[in-house]
C-alpha cells in the first residue's frame, strides 16, 4: 500500500491519499496543477515543505527528518517523454536498473514479454513511439518496484497506438499487483486506466472515486467540466446517408459522422445530449431510450445519470429537469446529433 | 549579379584570401622536402615531443578536475554561482602576457604561495601550469554547457533506477554530453598547443625542458626560417585536425 | 607604421635592440615610433621585407650582414656596452666561477647578440668550467629583457645582461663584472634602412645618437662611447 501526503508552497499543493496493493489511482487535473510534483515527491526527486510517503517503509517524513534518496526507494517511474537513455540500446536501458550477472537475460526476458525481442539492440531514436513507451515501461518494471509511477502514459502516442498501449498497460497493472499512481490531464485516460480517479483543483483533491461516479455525480462545477465525455462502446460499419452506424454493446444503434469502422468507443459530451419525454421527433439523429439513475444539481445545471444498455450522462438545465418531471426511475429519450458523436478505435 | 551581391562576394573573397594565405604560405614558401628535412634536428623533435607531453598532461589535469567542477556548476544553483562562472572564464579574455604575470605573481619564485612551498621555476612542470591555466576555461565552459544540455529527466530516471549521483554522472551524463565534452577538449588542446606568451614569461625557453613548439618557432625564426616553417607546418596540421574534431563533436551533439 | 597624415612632424620608425629601450625613449626624438626586441629578430624582419627607417642592433655583426645584403646603408657604431653578470641585490653569487656550483642561470639564445656575447665569454673559459656553467642554464631567452626578467623574478640565481640593463632596474639587480680578459667588445651599430620612408629624418636621428640629445641619453643610461673614441 502507498500512502502519500504532500504540501508545497511552490505549487500550492495540499493533498493526501492512499493507494491499495494492485490498485491504480489516477490523479487528473489541468496542466500545471502540480500532478507531476506529486509523482516527484513520491519518487524522492522533489522534497515538499511538508510530506509523508510510506510504501512499506517510510520513504519521506518531513516531520521526523526522514528523506530517503531516490536511488534507495523502489519506484518504477515512467516519464512523460519516457526519458530513455539515447546512448544505450533498448535492452541496456532496461538492464540499467538491474544488478547482478544475469541482468542481460532478465532485460531480454522483459523485452520479450512486451514483444520487443527484435528491437532489443535498437537505440531509442530508432524506435517508434509505441515501442519507446513499452521499453520505458519494461525499464520501470525491471527493478521489481514497490510502486509504479506513470506520468501521462498515453498522451505522447497517436490515437491508434494509444488503444493498444492502454490495453497493455491495464494488463501490466493487473499483473504486477503493486500500487500504481498515474497522473494525466485527460479525464478519459484517467477513467480508462484508473480504478479510482482523483480530480485536482487549486492544489487539492476535490473529488476522489470511481470515474463513473465523478462523471455522474460531480462534486463541483469544475469536476463537471473536467469529466467531459461519456464513452459508449460498440461496433461501427458504414450506414445510410454516408453516416457510420454503430451497434452499441447492450443494445441500441446510433450514427456518427466519423468514418471509423470496427470496434469503437463513441464519445459525446453530456451537454450535447437533449432529454425528451417520448419519441417525439427532433432534428438530432441519435435517439436512445434510457432510464434515469440519478440527478445531481450544480449551479444552474443538472447532471443526469442514465442507463441505456450502457451508462450515459446528460447535462441539462435545472428547468428542463423540472419540466420533464425527471426523477430516478423515469424513462426518457436521450437525443444528440450524429456529428456530436466522435468515434475512436477500441 | 546585382552590385550588392558582387560586394558580398568580394568581401568573402577578401576575407578568405587574408585568412588562408598565411597558412598556405607556410607550406609553399619552402618545398615539402625542405620542410621535412628541417624537422630532422634534435631541437625540433625535442620541441614536438615536449609540446605533446605538456599539452597532454595539462589536458589530463583539466579533464580530471574540470569535469566534476563543470557538473557542479551545471546542475546546482547556489549563491555566487554566476560570479564563480565569470571568474573561471576570466583567463579566456586575459592576454597571454597578463596570464604570465599572474602566474608569476601567484606561483612564481616570489609569488603569493612561495612562502608555503608552492612555486614553480623554469621547469616542465611550470609549462604544464601555464598551459593548464590558459586552456582550462575552454574546457570548463564547453563542459558546463554540455552538462546543462543533458535532459534533466534522464538524470531523474537514472536516480529512480537505483543510481546515485556519482553513477548517474558516469553512466548517463558523461555519455550524453560526450560530443560537447569532446569539442571542449579539442579547443582546450588547441589552445594549450599554441600557448606562447605565458609560457615564455613563466617557464622560460630551454630546449627539451620548456621550449615548446611555439617557443622553438620563435627562436628559429631569425636564424633558421625554414626550420620555423617546418615546425609551423606541423602545428598547422595538428590544429586543423583538432578543429575537425571540434566540428564533428558539435555536429554529433545536434 | 602610420603615414604622416594627422601630425605635423613626420613619424620615424625605429627597430632597436631591447637593451636600448630606456635610452632611446629618453632620447625623446620627435615622432619616433620604436619596436624593441632581440636584434636578430628585427634583422630577420628586415630580410623578410619589413622597412623601418632605422635599425639599431646590439652588435655590429647584424648591421654589417644587412649592409652586405644591400638592405641597409653603411652602418655606424654609436655606442658600446659591457656584458655583466646580473644577480638579485641580495643574491649569493659573487663571481663568474660561482656559476659552476649549484646555481641556476639565464642567458640569451644563441642567435641574439647578448647570447652570442655570453657564449664568447664562456668559450674563453676552460672546457670543464664552461660545461659546468652551461649545465646550469635554465632558459635561453629571445631577448635580454627576458633574461633581466628571469633574474628579477628570482626564477634564476644569475643572468648575463648588459650593464645598462642592471642600471635600469634601479638597484633591484646588482652587476658583477666579468674578468677583463673575457669581456667581449660589445659595440652597437646603427644604419638607415634602404627604401625607408623618411631617410632624412633617419640620418638626423643617427646624428643625434652620435653627438646630440641621443648621445646624452645614452650616457645617462650608462652606455659607453663607441670603441676607439
Amino acid at each position: 500500500m502507498l500512502r502519500v501526503e504532500v504540501e508545497t508552497a511552490r505549487a500550492g499543493l495540499a493533498l493526501g491519499f492512499e493507494v491499495a496493493q494492485g490498485e491504480c489511482l489516477a490523479l487528473a487535473g489541468p496542466s500545471g496543477a502540480g500532478k507531476t510534483t506529486v509523482l516527484s515527491a513520491v519518487a524522492g526527486l522533489f522534497r515538499p515543505e511538508r510530506g509523508l510517503v510510506v510504501c512499506g517503509d517510510v520513504w519521506l517524513d518531513t516531520a521526523r527528518g526522514v528523506d530517503v534518496a531516490p536511488e534507495r526507494r523502489r519506484c518504477g517511474y515512467v516519464f512523460q517523454d519516457y526519458a530513455l537513455f539515447g546512448h544505450l540500446s533498448a535492452w541496456r536501458n532496461v538492464a540499467y536498473g538491474i544488478d547482478g550477472g544475469d541482468r542481460r537475460s532478465r532485460a531480454l526476458a522483459l523485452l520479450e514479454r512486451f514483444g520487443l525481442t527484435e528491437r532489443a539492440h535498437a537505440r531509442p531514436a530508432e524506435l517508434s513511439g509505441g515501442e519507446r513507451q513499452r521499453v520505458a515501461l519494461a525499464r520501470a518494471l525491471a527493478r521489481e518496484p514497490r510502486v509504479l509511477l506513470l506520468d501521462e502514459p498515453l498522451s505522447a502516442l497517436d490515437p491508434r497506438t494509444r488503444a493498444a498501449a492502454a490495453r497493455e498497460l491495464l494488463a501490466v497493472l493487473r499483473e504486477t499487483g503493486v500500487p500504481a499512481l498515474l497522473v494525466t490531464h485527460d479525464f478519459a485516460e484517467a477513467a480508462q486506466l484508473g480504478d479510482r480517479v482523483g480530480v485536482i483543483d487549486g492544489g487539492r483533491i476535490v473529488q476522489l472515486g470511481p470515474a463513473a461516479e465523478l462523471s455522474a455525480r460531480p462534486a463541483s462545477a469544475f469536476v463537471a467540466d473536467f469529466t467531459g465525455a461519456v464513452v459508449l462502446t460498440g461496433v461501427a460499419r458504414p450506414g445510410p446517408d454516408g453516416l457510420t452506424a454503430v451497434a452499441l454493446d447492450g443494445g441500441g444503434e446510433i450514427a456518427s459522422t466519423d468514418a471509423v469502422f470496427g470496434p469503437v468507443g463513441a464519445s459525446l459530451y453530456p451537454w450535447e445530449v437533449v432529454l425528451e419525454a417520448g419519441a417525439a421527433p427532433s432534428s438530432a439523429q441519435n435517439h436512445l431510450e434510457a432510464e434515469v439513475v440519478s440527478i445531481t444539481e450544480i449551479g444552474g445545471r443538472a447532471r443526469v445519470a442514465l442507463l441505456a444498455g450502457q451508462p450515459l450522462v446528460a447535462e441539462v438545465s435545472v428547468a428542463a429537469v423540472r419540466s420533464l418531471g425527471l426523477a430516478p426511475g423515469a424513462r426518457v429519450v436521450a437525443t444528440w446529433k450524429a456529428a456530436a458523436t466522435r468515434l475512436a478505435p477500441r | 549579379m546585382s552590385w550588392f551581391t558582387a560586394l558580398l562576394v568580394a568581401a568573402l573573397a577578401l576575407a578568405l584570401a587574408f585568412l588562408v594565405l598565411p597558412v598556405v604560405a607556410i607550406f609553399v614558401d619552402a618545398g615539402p622536402g625542405e620542410l621535412l628535412a628541417s624537422l630532422d634536428d634534435p631541437g625540433a623533435l625535442d620541441a614536438l615531443w615536449l609540446s605533446l607531453q605538456t599539452s597532454l598532461t595539462a589536458l589530463a589535469l583539466i579533464v580530471v578536475v574540470g569535469t566534476p567542477a563543470a557538473w557542479l556548476l551545471a546542475t546546482r544553483s547556489f549563491r555566487g554561482r554566476e560570479l564563480i562562472v565569470t571568474l573561471i572564464e576570466l583567463p579566456l579574455v586575459l592576454p597571454p602576457a597578463v596570464a604570465g604575470i599572474g602566474l608569476l605573481a601567484a606561483v612564481g619564485p616570489r609569488g603569493l604561495l612561495a612562502p608555503y612551498g608552492v612555486s614553480f621555476t623554469l621547469s616542465t612542470a611550470a609549462v604544464v601550469v601555464a598551459l593548464t591555466f590558459v586552456a582550462a576555461p575552454f574546457y570548463l565552459r564547453q563542459a558546463q554547457a554540455a552538462f546543462a544540455a543533458v535532459d534533466p529527466t534522464w538524470l531523474a530516471a537514472s536516480r529512480t533506477l537505483g543510481a546515485g549521483e556519482a553513477r548517474t554522472l558516469a553512466r548517463v551524463a558523461i555519455p550524453a554530453a560526450l560530443p560537447g565534452l569532446t569539442a571542449g577538449l579539442a579547443l582546450a588542446w588547441g589552445r594549450a598547443l599554441g600557448e606562447f606568451g605565458a609560457t615564455l614569461m613563466f617557464a622560460g625557453s630551454f630546449q627539451g625542458i620548456t621550449q615548446t613548439v611555439p617557443l622553438a618557432i620563435y627562436e628559429r625564426f631569425s636564424t633558421d626560417f625554414t626550420g620555423a616553417l617546418g615546425l609551423s607546418a606541423v602545428l598547422v596540421c595538428v590544429s586543423a585536425a583538432l578543429l575537425l574534431a571540434v566540428k564533428l563533436g558539435f555536429r554529433a551533439a545536434r | 607604421m602610420l603615414a604622416g597624415c594627422g601630425g605635423r612632424s613626420e613619424q620615424l620608425t625605429v627597430s632597436a635592440a631591447a637593451s636600448l629601450k630606456s635610452a632611446f625613449t629618453a632620447y625623446g626624438f620627435e615622432g619616433m615610433r620604436a619596436s624593441f626586441a632581440g636584434s636578430d629578430e628585427l634583422a630577420a624582419q628586415i630580410r623578410q621585407g619589413v622597412r623601418p627607417d632605422v635599425f639599431a642592433a646590439a652588435n655590429t655583426k647584424l648591421p654589417d650582414e644587412l649592409y652586405a645584403a644591400g638592405l641597409v646603408e653603411k652602418p655606424v657604431v654609436f655606442a658600446a656596452n659591457e656584458l655583466v653578470l646580473a644577480v638579485p641585490a641580495d643574491g649569493r653569487v659573487t663571481s663568474l666561477s660561482d656559476l659552476t656550483g649549484d646555481v641556476t642561470i639565464a642567458m640569451g639564445a644563441e642567435s641574439v647578440p647578448v647570447g652570442a656575447y655570453t657564449r664568447k665569454v664562456l668559450d674563453g673559459l676552460p672546457a670543464d668550467e664552461r660545461a659546468a656553467i652551461l649545465a646550469n642554464v635554465r632558459s635561453n631567452e629571445p631577448d635580454v629583457a627576458g633574461v633581466v626578467g628571469k633574474v628579477a623574478q628570482g626564477a634564476v640565481d644569475a643572468g648575463f645582461v648588459y650593464r645598462t640593463d642592471v642600471r635600469a632596474t634601479g638597484g633591484e639587480l646588482r652587476a658583477i663584472e666579468l674578468p677583463p680578459e673575457l669581456e667581449p667588445e660589445v659595440a652597437y651599430g646603427v644604419a638607415v634602412v634602404k627604401g625607408a620612408e623618411h631617410p632624412e629624418r633617419a640620418r638626423e636621428f643617427i646624428d643625434g645618437l652620435l653627438s646630440g640629445a641621443g648621445r646624452a641619453a645614452l650616457d645617462r643610461a650608462g652606455f659607453l662611447p663607441p670603441p676607439g673614441t
